[in-house]
Formats: C-alpha cells, sequence, structure tokens
C-alpha cells in the first residue's frame, strides 16, 4: 500500500465555503480512482514565505491519501490542479517508503514522525484564519 | 584568569535529528526546518550544522519541498 500526503495552496480570495468545496471535489477524483483519502487537514490561512502570483497569503490545505499498489487517480488529481489557476501551488509526496525506513531505524520513535501530527499552524498564520484551521474535514 | 584556556568551548556537533532520534524529516515542520536556514534562508552547511550526512540529505530534501510550498523563503532580500 501507498501512503501520499498533498499539499495544495490555495488563491486567499477564494472563500472558505469555495476551498471546502473544491477539496471536496478533489477528494472525490481521489475516491474515484481507488484510493482513500484518510486524512484532511485545513492549516487555513497562512502567511507565504514569498510572493506567488503577487499574493502574499494562501490558504493550505493538507490530504492524506491511502492507496492500493497500481492504478490511482493523483496524475489526474495534479493535472487538473495545474489547470486551476486558483491553485497557487501543489505538492504530491509519497511517504509510505520514507516513513517505513524510518520505522525500521527507530522503532519506538517512528510514531511520532508519522505523517507529522505538527502543522505549521500559529508563527506565520495571520489573524482569523488561524483559528478557521482545525474546523471542518 | 592565570592562563588561557585553551580549549575554547564548542558548541555540541551531534547530529540533531540522531540525538533526537527523528527519522523522517517532514516537510511540514517549519519550526524544525527553521533552525536549519540561516538568515540568507540557505540551507545550513552540514560543516556548521553537524548533521550527519543520512539526515543532511532528508533536510535537504524537506527544505526544497517546504520551499516550493511557500512555507520557508528561498531567499531573504
Amino acid at each position: 500500500m501507498r501512503t501520499y500526503e498533498l499539499v495544495f495552496v490555495v488563491d486567499p480570495r477564494v472563500s472558505d465555503e469555495d476551498v471546502v468545496a473544491m477539496t471536496q471535489e478533489y477528494k472525490q477524483m481521489i475516491a474515484a480512482g481507488g484510493s482513500q483519502v484518510v486524512k484532511e487537514e485545513s492549516w487555513g490561512r497562512r502567511k507565504l514565505a514569498y510572493p506567488i502570483a503577487k499574493l502574499n497569503e494562501g490558504k493550505y490545505v493538507l490530504l492524506g491519501i491511502e492507496s492500493e499498489g497500481g492504478k490511482s487517480s493523483l496524475p489526474e488529481v495534479e493535472h487538473r490542479m495545474r489547470q486551476n489557476d486558483k491553485i497557487l501551488r501543489y505538492l504530491t509526496v509519497r511517504t509510505d517508503e520514507d516513513l517505513k525506513r524510518a520505522a525500521s531505524r527507530h522503532p519506538k520513535a517512528a510514531a511520532r514522525g508519522a505523517g507529522g501530527g505538527e502543522t505549521p499552524a500559529g508563527e506565520g498564520a495571520s489573524g482569523p484564519g488561524g483559528l478557521a484551521a482545525a474546523g471542518e474535514a | 584568569m592565570a592562563r588561557p584556556r585553551k580549549v575554547f568551548y564548542r558548541r555540541r556537533k551531534v547530529c540533531k535529528f540522531c540525538a533526537d532520534k527523528i527519522d523522517y524529516v517532514d516537510f511540514k515542520d517549519v519550526k524544525l526546518l527553521q533552525q536549519f536556514i540561516p538568515e540568507r534562508s540557505k540551507i545550513l552547511p552540514r560543516r556548521i550544522s553537524g548533521t550527519c550526512a543520512r539526515h543532511q540529505r532528508l533536510l535537504q530534501q524537506a527544505i526544497k519541498r517546504a520551499r516550493h510550498l511557500a512555507l520557508i523563503p528561498f531567499t531573504t532580500d
């Protein structure tokens, strides 16, 4: 089984509801491709480390995905994200191999690193968005 | 002081990741990554940080991923 983490950054001018709707759409695509969305996190509005498309903030969404080997709709999802100009950035990372490797080195400490329980909230996040982070899902 | 100390104080030159038993460097863990990006936002070389080769490799990868998502900067101007 493969696990992935998919993070994308949405234009902050898109309303929270629309972000949720978009996320929903991508989740459906993922599900249609035979994978499961096992984790969903919204980090809310967060300051970008550098401006992208003249914007200084972005709304971050993280999806944790599990998929049985073989087919998955992730390339398709990525393709759609590329074409969506409301999405400033996206990143898909396959995590199962690295986590497994980590687990075999320090079986005890592994749980901590798994998928990263810590979100980079606070720190760069600006006022109201920070609160919205925990909501939804 | 009577005689100048020959041995000057050295920071711990131990790989932080080995010490803390972190085997998966998460690109989302901005706090952790920031410890390895000094003022200029360059990746701190391991000759300075003392990070072991394996962990420097993981760290480098994580920093680059975080940069892509604008979690940490490429440069500060």
